[in-house]
C-alpha cells in the first residue's frame, strides 16, 4: 500500500462521516452496546465488590459492556440525578432509595414488564417497594433489596442488668432508664437526619397516628396519637437518653452503640456489620430484635432500593437486560444478597426467608413474616408535597421543639401549620 | 541599493497570512477586543448564564426533570410564609453580622501584630494562612469532630481541667450553642483573609506619617485612631464588601457541622436553597431562596464600591 494522501485521507474519512451521518447507523466495531450504571457506596462494600464481579460476567455472557459507578450515598446522589435529569445526560441506570422514583417519575422508563417477570419468578415485592416504585400503575423502577430498620441492642448489658427485650415502646422506656443509669442510654436521634424519621414514624403509626392521611391531602398530625407519641418522647428524652440526641447525624447511632456507649438504637444491622468488620470488642455483645410495637400494632421503617432507567438513556433494552441477570438470575441475585451479609436484604416475597439470614444467629429478627413494611410520610403516597413533609423534618422538629420545652400542644400546632402550607402550595 | 515603497508594492507579491495578522493586532482597537474577548465569553458562560437561568427559575414553578411555567414573584412571597425560610432570613444576619464583625476587629489585631518585628516572622504569616488555604469542607470535617458530642476534644478538655461539667454542652445540638459554632469556624476560617489584607494596607501606611506623630508627642492609641484606621479604610471598606458576601453565601460549614440543624437554627440561605431545590426538586423555590438577598446584597456591593472610590480619589 502506497502512502495515504492527505486528500485521499480527507476523502475516504469525509465519505465515512457523511455515510453515518445519512444512515444513523455506526459501523461494526461502534456498535456494540454500553451501558453505565450510577449506584451509591453501600454501607456493606462487599456487595459492591460482588457487583462488580457480576458485571463483568454480563459483559461476557451478553456481550454489552457494563460500567458501573459509586457515589456516597444521600446529598451527592441526589444532586448528581438532578443534574443528569436536567442536562439529559449521563448514566442510564440509576440506584434509587426510598420513594426517589416519586420525585422523578415522568423521567423513568416504564419496567413494568422486567418487574413483572421478576415478580411471577419470585412472588411479590414487598409493600415498601410497592409504595417506593409503583406509581400510578406503573412500576418506574424495579425492586432490588431493602435494609429493614430493626433495634440493635447490647445484649451483654441487658443480660447484665436482667432487663427485658423490650416488645413495645413502653417496654423500652422501662428498660431505657435502668440504661441511662448504667451510663448506656437510649440512642434515638432528634435531629434533621433521616434517622430520625425513621423511628419517628414507626413510634406515631404505632400509637395509631400519621402525618397526612391516605388521600395526600388531609393533614392529621393533630391527634390524640401524636400526643402519645410527643409524651412518650419527652419522657424517654428525659429519663433515657441524653441531649446529644438533638445533635445527630445518620452515623451517630451507630457510633454509639459501636463505641459502647449506647445500650439500645433503632437502625438497621449495618451498626452490627461494622462492628464485626472492625472486630471492635462491642461486636460480641451487640445482638437485634424486632422493631417495637404498640397500642395500635408493629409498623417498621423500611429504606427499599430500587434501579430505574432514565428515558433519556439510548440502551433502555440493555439496562433491562442488566437488570434481568442481576435480579432475574437466581444464582446472580443470591450472591448478591450473601455479599452484603443481611444488610441487603431480598425483597420478593418468596425469598424472603433468604439464607442470608442464617449466615449469623444475630440476623433472626430480620425475618421478614407479619413485618408491615413502610416508607416516610406512610399511609400518604409519596407525592411531591408528601415529601416536601418528610425532606424538611417537620416529624423530628416538631417533636425536638416538644423535648426541649415548646408545649406539646404547639409543637403540633406548628407541624400542623406548616403540612398544611405546604400542602396547600 | 535603496529601494522606494511604491516599488515594493508594485513588483512584491502580498504580505503573508501571519504579517497580515500581526499587521491587524497592531492595531489598538482590535488587540483590545481580541484581549478582552475570552475573559469576557467565559464570564458570559459561567457567570452570566447560570445566573439568568437562576433568576428564571426563581420565577417559575421549575421542578427537577418537569416542564415549568412562569409564575412571577409567587415564589418570593410564599417562601415568606415558611416558618423554615424566615428563621433562615434571621440566621443569615445573626451569622454575617456576627462573624464578621468579630472578623474585623480579630483581623486588625492580628495583622498589628504581625506588622511587627517578630522572629520567623514570614514563616508566622504563611502559617496564619493555613485555615484560608485548607479546603473548607476538610476542615470543617475537622471541627465537627471537635463538636461531635461523642468525641468532642474541646468538652472533653473541659471537663478535665475542670472548666465544664460533664457531659460539657451540647455543641450541635442546642441552637445557640450550634449557631456559635458555625461561626467560630467561619471566623477562624475567614480570619485569615481579613488579617493579610489589612496587614497589606499596613505595611502601605507611610512611616513618615507615625514619626511625625511620635515627634507630636502623640502615644499608640492616639497613632491608630488618627493615623492607622483612617488610612485603612479604603483596605477595610473593599474586605468588609467581600467577606460580607461571603459569609451570607457560606455553605460548607454549616452543611458538614450542622445540616442546619437543630430545628433550623443554623439554616442559611444556601443550606436551606439545596434542601428544597435538590432533596425535594423544587428548583424554582430553591433558585428564590439563593436570590432572595440579591437586590440587597447589590445595593451593598454600590454602596460601598461608591465609598470606596470617594475614599480612593
Amino acid at each position: 500500500m502506497g502512502p495515504v494522501t492527505r486528500r485521499h485521507f480527507l476523502t475516504t474519512t469525509g465519505a465515512g462521516l457523511a455515510g453515518i451521518l445519512a444512515t444513523r447507523v455506526p459501523p461494526a466495531r461502534g456498535q456494540q452496546r454500553e451501558i453505565s450504571y450510577l449506584c451509591w457506596n453501600n454501607f456493606a462494600p462487599a456487595s459492591d465488590k460482588k457487583m462488580a464481579e457480576i458485571g463483568q460476567r454480563f459483559t461476557k455472557d451478553t456481550g454489552i459492556k457494563l460500567k458501573i459507578d459509586h457515589i456516597s450515598h444521600m446529598g451527592p446522589q441526589q444532586a448528581k440525578y438532578a443534574s443528569e435529569v436536567q442536562t439529559q445526560a449521563g448514566h442510564d441506570l440509576v440506584e434509587m432509595r426510598m420513594h426517589f422514583p416519586w420525585l422523578y417519575e415522568p423521567q423513568l422508563a416504564d419496567v413494568s414488564d422486567v418487574v413483572t417477570g421478576l415478580e411471577k419468578q419470585y412472588g411479590k415485592a414487598i409493600a415498601s417497594s410497592y409504595e417506593g416504585a409503583h406509581i400510578k400503575g406503573v412500576w418506574r423502577a424495579v425492586p432490588q433489596y431493602h435494609g429493614m430498620f430493626v433495634a440493635t441492642y447490647r445484649e451483654d448489658l441487658f443480660k447484665k442488668a436482667s432487663l427485658k427485650v423490650p416488645d413495645t415502646w413502653e417496654d423500652l422506656y422501662t428498660a431505657g432508664k435502668e440504661l441511662k443509669k448504667m451510663g448506656n442510654p437510649v440512642g434515638i436521634p432528634i435531629s434533621q437526619n433521616y434517622d430520625s424519621i425513621s423511628t419517628a414514624g414507626p413510634v406515631l403509626w404505632s400509637f395509631g397516628g400519621m402525618e397526612v392521611d391516605k388521600d395526600g391531602k388531609t393533614v392529621r398530625i393533630n391527634s390524640p396519637a401524636t400526643v402519645q407519641t410527643i409524651e412518650w418522647y419527652q419522657k424517654m428524652f428525659r429519663d433515657c437518653m441524653e441531649p446529644e440526641v438533638l445533635s445527630w447525624s445518620d452515623a451517630s447511632n451507630n457510633e454509639s452503640i459501636q463505641q459502647g456507649k449506647a445500650g439500645w438504637i433503632h437502625n438497621p444491622v449495618s451498626a452490627y456489620i461494622i462492628a464485626k468488620q472492625r472486630k471492635l470488642v462491642t461486636a460480641d455483645g451487640i445482638n437485634h430484635h424486632r422493631s417495637l410495637g404498640g397500642p395500635q400494632g408493629r409498623h417498621e421503617t423500611d429504606t427499599p432500593r430500587h434501579i430505574g432507567i432514565w428515558k433519556f438513556s439510548k440502551n433502555i433494552d440493555a439496562s433491562k437486560e442488566w437488570i434481568r441477570y442481576l435480579i432475574g438470575k437466581r444464582e446472580n441475585y443470591d450472591e448478591y444478597i450473601m455479599a452484603g451479609d443481611a444488610f441487603n436484604l431480598p425483597v420478593y416475597e418468596k425469598l424472603q426467608d433468604h439464607p442470608v439470614l442464617r449466615t449469623d444467629p444475630k440476623y433472626a429478627a430480620l425475618k421478614g413474616e407479619g413485618v408491615q413494611y413502610h416508607t416516610y410520610g406512610w399511609p400518604a403516597p409519596p407525592s411531591d408535597k408528601v415529601q416536601l413533609i418528610t425532606n424538611t423534618y417537620l416529624l423530628p422538629n416538631m417533636i425536638a421543639k416538644a423535648v426541649t420545652g415548646t408545649s406539646t400542644k404547639d409543637a403540633i400546632a406548628w407541624a400542623e401549620n406548616e403540612m398544611k402550607k405546604i400542602l396547600a402550595g | 541599493m535603496a529601494v522606494r515603497a511604491e516599488e515594493i508594492r508594485v513588483t512584491g507579491a502580498r504580505p503573508g497570512l501571519v504579517a497580515r495578522v500581526r499587521a491587524l493586532l497592531d492595531r489598538e482597537e482590535i488587540l483590545g477586543p481580541v484581549f478582552v474577548t475570552p475573559a469576557l465569553l467565559l464570564l458570559l458562560l459561567l457567570v452570566a448564564y447560570p445566573f439568568v437561568v437562576a433568576l428564571y427559575f426563581s420565577m417559575s414553578n421549575a421542578f427537577i426533570g418537569r416542564p415549568s411555567e412562569f409564575i412571577g414573584f409567587r415564589n418570593f412571597v410564599k417562601l415568606w410564609e415558611s416558618d423554615a425560610f424566615r428563621q433562615t432570613f434571621q440566621n443569615a444576619f445573626v451569622f454575617t453580622g456576627i462573624a464578621v464583625v468579630f472578623k474585623v476587629v480579630m483581623g486588625i489585631i492580628l495583622a498589628l501584630l504581625l506588622n511587627e518585628q517578630l522572629w520567623f516572622k514570614r514563616l508566622i504569616r504563611g502559617v496564619v494562612l493555613l485555615p484560608w488555604v485548607i479546603p473548607t469542607a476538610l476542615s470543617t470535617l475537622g471541627w465537627w469532630w471537635m463538636f461531635n458530642s461523642l468525641y468532642s476534644v474541646v468538652n472533653w478538655t473541659g471537663i478535665a481541667t475542670g472548666l465544664m461539667d460533664p457531659p460539657g454542652p451540647n455543641w450541635l445540638g442546642q441552637r445557640y450553642y450550634a449557631m456559635a459554632a458555625v461561626i467560630t469556624v467561619n471566623i477562624w476560617r475567614g480570619l485569615p483573609f481579613f488579617a493579610i489584607t489589612i496587614l497589606a494596607g499596613l505595611v502601605a501606611i507611610p512611616k513618615e506619617l507615625y514619626e511625625a506623630a511620635e515627634a507630636d508627642g502623640a502615644g499608640a492609641n492616639a497613632r491608630f485612631w488618627h493615623i492607622t484606621l483612617p488610612l485603612l479604610k479604603p483596605v477595610l471598606a473593599v474586605v468588609v464588601l467581600f467577606s460580607t458576601i461571603f459569609t451570607f453565601s457560606d455553605f460548607n460549614i454549616v452543611y458538614v457541622l450542622t445540616h442546619g440543624g437543630p430545628i433550623n437554627s443554623t439554616h442559611l440561605f444556601a443550606t436551606l436553597s439545596r434542601m428544597i431545590g435538590i432533596d425535594t426538586g423544587r428548583i424554582g423555590e430553591g433558585a428564590a431562596i439563593s436570590l432572595y438577598l440579591f437586590p440587597l446584597l447589590a445595593f451593598v456591593v454600590w454602596a460601598q464600591l461608591r465609598f470606596v472610590r470617594k475614599q480612593t480619589f
